[in-house]
């Protein structure tokens, strides 16, 4: 056993100095491995970066209310009865005698696409007096809150960032009125970021919709306490709604946004896996070619056929783990941390940065490991296989 | 035996290797098709340069007055017009996809959009006569199994029916529906604008948007300017525009998805050109000793250049083929899956892809043959009999 070992280090370390002589295909097929790896990386990077901004946009003790089959804001209806009713709900926490509870409204402007300079959706959303407090995380960076009653908005920096139009200071007219945009917030990395506020009561009666919210989020005193209004809503049937933690919506959000972008990671990473273990085999059974002169030898001396196969597979997962790792490279120089944006499933921008995650470099590295084996496998047979004394002869 | 037979027999010669080429090749070619088909579908939905729409200016999801559909209409410069609502559509269960429900005026619609429903007369004669009628596009019938006649329950996920109090509208089946490739309507579901605005709750006598011809594409800017001019400063401000530029911009709302096609195309092709060109160039070496023979045989060093690089070119067209063809059935998979209002209706793969490939192919079998038969070509009688 010890020898056996003993041999395999030999092998491997020959293979591994020889690997120069055939640096041309060797390095095609480290490329091959790294530009798979990468591809599969960017669309996962994506995917995550998206989906953390969803789900870190919702905590625990708020509850997002909306019409019972809405599944989302914009195709939800609360009423403003509804919404008095809600209020005076058991587990609403009070700021003296006010109810912490925010009707909603969102409704889509357009705005300017920096990059592309082409018309895209901005989430314009009329907020209650509470809705401020409600979101944790938030703070105003330059300016001021918009006044209650006024035409004034104020924006998220990560939209500013991306689109163009409602810079700070400038005035805009939507439906015959003038508004102001007077501050500018932060939300970092939620749904927040990149959208619009502007005072509800305002909304409503400028975009035609007097006295309909879409949603109302309500500050519960606890997680518990959202269940229990989930109970107190389903037990008044005047409410057809449902009620949902703001992490519980944001999850769903998260999830119907980001599966697509999963498939068409692995559906392209795998895809481009195949092709990258074809040149990798292409490689391998080109480098045992080239060796068996070196490997008949080896075996006339008295190396065993294992030590010619593990030789071979250590070869192997050493060019396919050089792939990985450079795959990894360029992922973390081109694209980890970028920030983009794309339509999200509620049919509005959303501003988000690629990001990769421990378990995405584990999966890349499982990938380029699964082409290393299955690329030093075949040819790891062939080389056990070589028979010295024809091999010899041929020469 | 001619020089095909001999390039033939010498690419099969080491059958794992050129299948293992083959494979990588058709991957590139795979992605190739699929990714920009996919592209050319998203943003290249085909409209006549006529053919233009006004929206509301703060978004195209604002609605408005129904008021303003008469002064579009008979606007200098209009051949047509027609008006359309976004019902937010869905069979069933929304989990299964959504449909591009649209409630339109059916006499107008049907002029606007003439070149573009193939419809029989009897369905035509429907529509326009029956409240509940539905018009719906093969590719949609065919995935719900719909046929002409049947009763069809849709909900909406954005308005309540008046008469029941819930979200659902019932429609009969008037008619299915072809469009030609690429079409802008190959995914609409197509209901009454009359029978919508009775039933639903609130925005009432509203409407989406406006889809008009203009008499000729000349008069597109003067016609916009007129339209956009005569509603400014009131309470709904418009935007018109071209309908393809329209699409266009709604399509760049995704993301680059042109930049994202390019640079996967481009990572998967310049894996293939490194592995392929290097496999090649280990092939002629090892048959320096062939070559030799070749060329002592008579064979002139012209003849054997053009052999090899007419190996790589088969190569690289078999792969080419090969990938086209898996293309274009990957496609025809997402197709089915996708064929509601995810826009996969019409997604094939293009001819225009297929041309592109060609080129690329060739391109390809070129490069990635050059250096070897260049070195064959150079190759000296002498040298290669005695080299090992």
């Amino acid at each position: 056993m010890a020898s056996l070992f003993k041999q395999v280090g030999a092998v491997t370390s020959m293979n591994v100095r020889s690997i120069p002589q055939r640096a041309a295909m060797s390095i095609a097929s480290i490329v091959a491995v790294a530009l798979a790896i990468s591809v599969l990386l960017f669309f996962l990077a994506l995917s995550h970066g998206l989906s953390q901004t969803v789900e870190g946009s919702g905590s625990n003790d708020v509850a997002i209310v909306l019409r019972d089959g809405a599944g989302a804001e914009l195709n939800s209806v609360v009423t403003r009865d509804q919404l008095n009713i809600i209020a005076q709900a058991p587990g609403v926490v009070h700021r003296g005698q006010t109810p912490m509870v925010s009707g909603e409204l969102l409704v889509i402007v357009d705005g300017k696409k920096r990059s592309t300079n082409t018309n895209a959706n901005m989430p314009f959303r009329g907020i209650g007096p509470e809705g401020l407090a409600l979101r944790h995380n938030v703070h105003i960076v330059q300016g001021r809150m918009f006044r209650p009653g006024t035409n004034e908005i104020v924006v998220g920096a990560g939209l500013l960032r991306e689109f163009s139009g409602f810079e700070f200071g400038r005035t805009i007219r939507l439906r015959g009125t003038t508004w102001q945009v007077v501050g500018v917030f932060e939300a970092p990395g939620t749904v927040f970021d990149s959208e619009l506020w502007a005072d509800v009561a305002v909304t409503q009666s400028l975009f035609n919709r007097p006295n309909v919210f879409q949603t109302m989020r309500v500050q519960m005193t606890s997680p518990a306490a959202v269940q229990s209004l989930k109970r107190f809503v389903h037990d008044d049937p005047r409410l057809q709604l449902q009620v949902l933690s703001e992490r519980e919506y944001y999850a769903q959000q998260a999830s119907q946004s980001t599966n697509g972008f999963t498939i068409i990671a692995w559906f392209l990473g795998v895809v481009m896996a195949i092709g990258a273990l074809a040149g990798a085999l292409n490689t391998m059974y080109a480098s045992v070619a080239a060796r068996s002169a070196e490997i008949a030898t080896l075996r006339i001396i008295g190396f065993s056929g294992y030590a010619a196969f593990f030789g071979t597979m250590v070869e192997a997962l050493m060019l396919s783990a050089l792939g990985g790792v450079l795959g990894l490279v360029i992922a973390f120089i081109a694209f980890n941390g970028r920030t983009t944006s794309t339509l999200s499933s509620g049919f509005t921008q959303l501003v988000f940065k690629f990001e990769l995650s421990p378990g995405i470099v584990i999966s890349a590295v499982v990938v380029a490991i699964i082409i290393g084996v299955f690329g030093g496998f075949l040819p790891g047979i062939r080389a056990a296989r070589v028979r010295p004394q024809l091999e010899l002869a041929a020469q | 035996m001619n020089d095909l037979t001999l390039m033939r027999k010498n690419l099969w010669r080491k059958p794992v290797r050129t299948t293992l080429l083959l494979i990588s090749i058709m991957i590139a070619f795979l992605l190739f098709g699929v990714l920009v088909s996919f592209n050319v579908a998203i943003t290249d939905v085909r409209t006549a340069p006529n053919r233009m729409v006004t929206l509301s200016k703060i978004n195209f999801t604002e609605s408005l007055p129904i008021a303003y559909y008469d002064r579009v209409l008979h606007t200098d410069g209009v051949l047509a017009a027609t008006h359309m609502n976004w019902f937010g559509g869905y069979y069933q269960d929304p989990r299964r996809g959504f449909l591009a429900v649209f409630a339109v005026d059916p006499d107008s619609y049907l002029r606007v959009y003439r070149d573009d429903l193939h419809l029989t007369p009897q369905a035509r004669e429907t529509f326009l006569h029956e409240r509940t009628a539905l018009l719906v596009p093969r590719n949609i019938a065919e995935r719900y199994g719909w046929r002409v006649g049947q009763h069809i329950p849709i909900n909406s996920n954005i308005f309540t029916n008046g008469t029941n109090g819930g979200h659902v509208w019932d429609f009969t089946v008037a008619g299915i529906f072809e469009t030609p490739d690429g079409n802008s309507q190959a995914n609409s579901v197509l209901i009454r604008y009359d029978y919508f605005n009775d039933t639903i709750t609130f925005g009432k006598d509203r409407i989406g948007w406006i889809s008009f011809l203009t008499t000729s594409a000349t008069v597109n800017d003067r016609v916009a300017h007129a339209i956009d001019a005569r509603f400014a400063n009131s309470q709904d401000e418009t935007s018109t525009q071209d309908a393809a530029a329209f699409n266009r911009s709604f399509a760049a709302q995704l993301g680059n998805i042109a930049l994202v096609v390019t640079l996967v195309v481009g990572a998967a092709f310049a894996a293939i050109l490194l592995i392929v060109g290097t496999t090649m160039a280990l092939a002629v070496r090892e048959r320096t000793k062939e070559v030799g023979v070749l060329k002592t045989l008579g064979f002139s060093s012209g003849r054997v250049l053009r052999m090899v690089l007419g190996e790589s070119m088969l190569l690289s067209l078999l792969g080419a083929a090969l990938g086209l063809l898996a293309a274009a059935g990957v496609l025809y998979i997402f197709s089915r899956i996708n064929g509601g209002g995810g826009g996969g209706g019409g997604l094939h793969l293009y001819p225009s892809v297929v041309g592109v490939s060609a080129a690329i192919a060739l391109a390809l079998g070129l490069v990635t043959g050059l250096l070897p038969a260049l070195s064959a070509y150079r190759m000296n009688i002498i040298e290669a009999l005695g080299r090992r």
